[in-house]
């Protein structure tokens, strides 16, 4: 069997989705994509399982399939950063620190407008209602209980985005050759 | 009590596209340079493919406010670390025309530079062929005069073809884009091979960012790069006529006094700003170079629309630069506007398209999601045409950097925005978005669509002028005030044009630069 040395891994992991991260399980630090820490069950560093659930749910109901491709961790992962690091679009919309602020008071703002626009928990809803409370938070501009909901779309959509058509294996779904100048140097992505 | 460092000719606060030059400058001329900058340090190996690590190039929490009512997108145009904003910056480099720099005597509007267009043209001309520019000059039919450009133009694929279709229907120019991106080798550095890659920054040198053509300069002269060093003041002498140096805290905290000959402010237009105003001193209770109240003021950002259109032909849009292959500057005649809002427009057409991020396929159309997001993606990455329409904004002296209650972790004042964008460039943009539409359908769009008004560029705030009673630094870049006190970047521009703002920043950097050397002996005198 061939030795899979760090830089093979790095190679492999860069040509299949180019968002490795560092992620720690049972105390080892792990070069994973963000799929992998979400197949691997990973633990999540700040968000609670609750708040992890509603905002992968909202995610998948942007943007299918972004939910398996480890939206949730992608988010998570960012969200442990150095700010200064972090892979966020948030950043663009000069989001105020700390961005764990933002999301969970996102998701919980949603949970709010699914209650009373549906009469229904957020954990509850079927298809149908996903897309209904998502229109909803896409009207422009929209704030709601004081708190910029089309700006959580628009950074949820674009974090959501990012997972499913932003990394080579994205583009390759919509046959656009991905074309990149170099391959990161090994540690590039610590 | 302040730590101080060993004095130097000159400290540079700033690694952008202006403090690279004047290292660069300086340094080859002998003087000991050190270069200040508040993020961290980079290479072009650390510039990956990808919008996602691109990302990185971005302030977390900028020491900005912005209050409105508009926003000047300050992240989207800022940069963090070396090279600054620059590192991502899509190098489309049209000059400024000779008007931008006349409009208060030639039309009774806006504000004249102090100098005019052929004062600068040499030093366009001497920026453009250090870097290479791609382009046609001859074809470029509103080029002022200068140089050839020294190299061929830029990669024009379908995208540009056919939506210059459009502009021809409707009796409109187009000519190549003129760009600091390499189209053949050129003093070392390769060309580009048309990924798109721009915003993501350059790793191969092609596009002329300045981790790819002043810093090595600079470095190479003996200049030094100082990483994570926040400028907080400029220190001055007693009589508050002479800069003495700069104060900058380290990561954890630590006051230094770094003593200089000169000081030369590069740390792009709104710190800039803020740095003076935190640098009040009993002789300058208004902020240093301040007497004028101008500091601050007129602060402009080109209003910019995107148009996006779904065409029957494969666009190869994912082919490019990210700045566009074509350009339109019909009408960048002042008085050209059909509803008659004064100022320039001009066209970027043709910007090489990637799914996601800001400027991406998907955020195109932000209303699609769901099920019906998949199938736009897949018509946009084959069919999607993109330009972006630029236009010129007024200075305006209400439209303002002051300082804000918020400080920072070192305990100074936050920049303040007090921003909306002038009449006349709304009205501008109205025209371009309409236009934009037009010139789509033109082309054969089956549909196009404009986006909501964005800004490009920031600029003014620390602007020259001949009067010392109107303006902060005078046709030199130098301070009215404190002679051996100078400012770069697009901070300085009294009028903002509708051209890209990179290529006069330079220009302007470069006929500073040049000044400080031939009046070395008088600056601390």
């Amino acid at each position: 069997m061939m030795k899979l040395t760090r830089r093979a891994l790095v190679d492999r992991a860069f040509k299949g989705s180019l968002l490795c991260l560092t992620f720690k399980l049972g105390g080892v630090s792990m070069l994973l994509t963000p799929e992998q820490a979400r197949a691997q069950n990973v633990p999540l560093l700040k968000l609670s399982g609750v708040q992890a659930r509603r905002l992968g749910f909202l995610a998948d109901a942007m943007v299918p399939g972004s939910s398996d491709l480890g939206v949730v961790h992608f988010i998570d992962h960012q969200l442990n950063a150095d700010p200064n690091e972090a892979l966020l679009i948030a950043k663009y919309f000069q989001v105020p620190l700390p961005y764990l602020d933002f999301y969970t008071k996102g998701v919980e703002v949603a949970a709010a407008m699914a209650e009373r626009s549906l009469e229904k928990s957020i954990d509850e809803l079927n298809a149908d209602e996903a897309e209904r409370l998502v229109k909803e938070m896409s009207a422009p501009g929209a704030v709601v209980d004081q708190f910029p909901i089309f700006l959580f779309y628009l950074c949820l959509r674009s974090d959501a985005v990012d997972v499913v058509y932003g990394t080579p294996a994205g583009f390759e779904k919509l046959n656009v050759p991905y074309m990149q100048h170099i391959l990161p140097p090994e540690g590039w992505n610590v | 009590m302040s730590k101080v460092k060993e004095p130097v000719d000159v400290v540079v606060v700033g690694t952008g596209a202006a403090g690279s030059l004047f290292a660069a400058v300086l340094a080859e001329a002998g003087k000991d340079v050190l270069v200040l900058e508040r993020g961290g340090a980079r290479k072009l190996t650390d510039l990956y493919s990808s919008q996602i690590w691109a990302r990185r190039l971005k302030w977390a929490s900028p020491p900005v406010v912005e209050k409105g009512p508009d926003s000047i997108w300050f992240n989207f145009n800022a940069g963090h670390g070396y090279g600054g904003a620059a590192v991502h910056h899509y190098a489309v480099w049209p000059r400024f025309h000779e008007a931008d720099f006349t409009e208060k005597s030639e039309y009774g509007r806006a504000l004249d530079w102090p100098l005019d267009y052929s004062d600068l043209r040499p030093f366009y001309d001497l920026v453009q062929s250090d870097v290479g520019i791609s382009g046609d000059a001859k074809k470029e039919i509103w080029r002022p005069e200068g140089d050839p450009y020294p190299l061929p133009p830029v990669l024009v694929t379908n995208h540009g073809n056919v939506i210059a279709r459009g502009f021809a229907a409707l009796d409109m120019q187009t000519a190549p884009i003129p760009m600091a991106v390499l189209t053949q080798p050129y003093k070392g550095r390769p060309p580009c091979i048309w990924d798109g890659w721009c915003d993501a920054g350059c790793p191969i040198g092609a596009l002329a960012n300045p981790l790819a053509v002043y810093l090595p300069r600079a470095e190479k002269a003996g200049a030094r790069l100082q990483p994570h060093s926040h400028v907080t003041r400029v220190l001055v002498d007693k009589p508050g006529k002479k800069a003495t140096g700069v104060e900058y805290y380290t990561p954890d905290g630590e006051a230094i006094v770094q003593p200089a000959g000169a000081v030369v402010l590069c740390a792009f237009t709104i710190e800039n700003a803020r740095i003076l105003l935190n640098s009040a001193n009993t002789n300058h209770p208004n902020g240093l170079a301040n007497k004028s109240g101008s500091l601050g003021r007129y602060l402009m950002s080109h209003p910019a629309v995107g148009i996006s259109g779904l065409f029957n032909e494969d666009m190869q849009n994912f082919l490019g630069a990210t700045g566009g292959q074509l350009l339109c500057q019909d009408a960048f005649g002042k008085k050209s506007d059909p509803d008659g809002a004064f100022g320039s427009r001009q066209w970027e057409i043709g910007l090489a398209l990637k799914p996601n991020d800001l400027l991406g396929i998907a955020m195109t159309r932000p209303d699609i999601f769901g099920k019906e997001l998949h199938a736009f993606m897949l018509e946009g990455a084959r069919h999607m045409g993109s330009m972006v329409g630029v236009c010129e904004d007024q200075p305006l002296p209400q439209n303002r950097i002051e300082l804000a209650t918020e400080k920072d972790q070192f305990g100074f004042p936050l920049a303040r925005i007090v921003y909306e964008t002038s009449a006349e460039g709304r009205k501008l943009w109205q025209t371009a978005a309409a236009e934009g539409v037009e010139i789509f359908k033109a082309a054969g769009a089956r549909e196009a669509w404009h986006g909501p008004q964005g800004g490009q560029h920031i600029m003014g705030g620390t602007i020259m002028g001949t009067d010392p009673a109107s303006s902060v630094l005078n046709a030199e870049g130098q301070a009215h005030e404190v002679n051996n006190l100078f400012v770069g970047g697009p901070g300085v521009f009294p009028t903002s044009s509708a051209a890209n703002s990179t290529f006069t920043a330079k220009a302007v950097a470069m006929k500073t630069a040049k000044f400080m050397l031939e009046n070395w002996g008088s600056l601390n005198g």
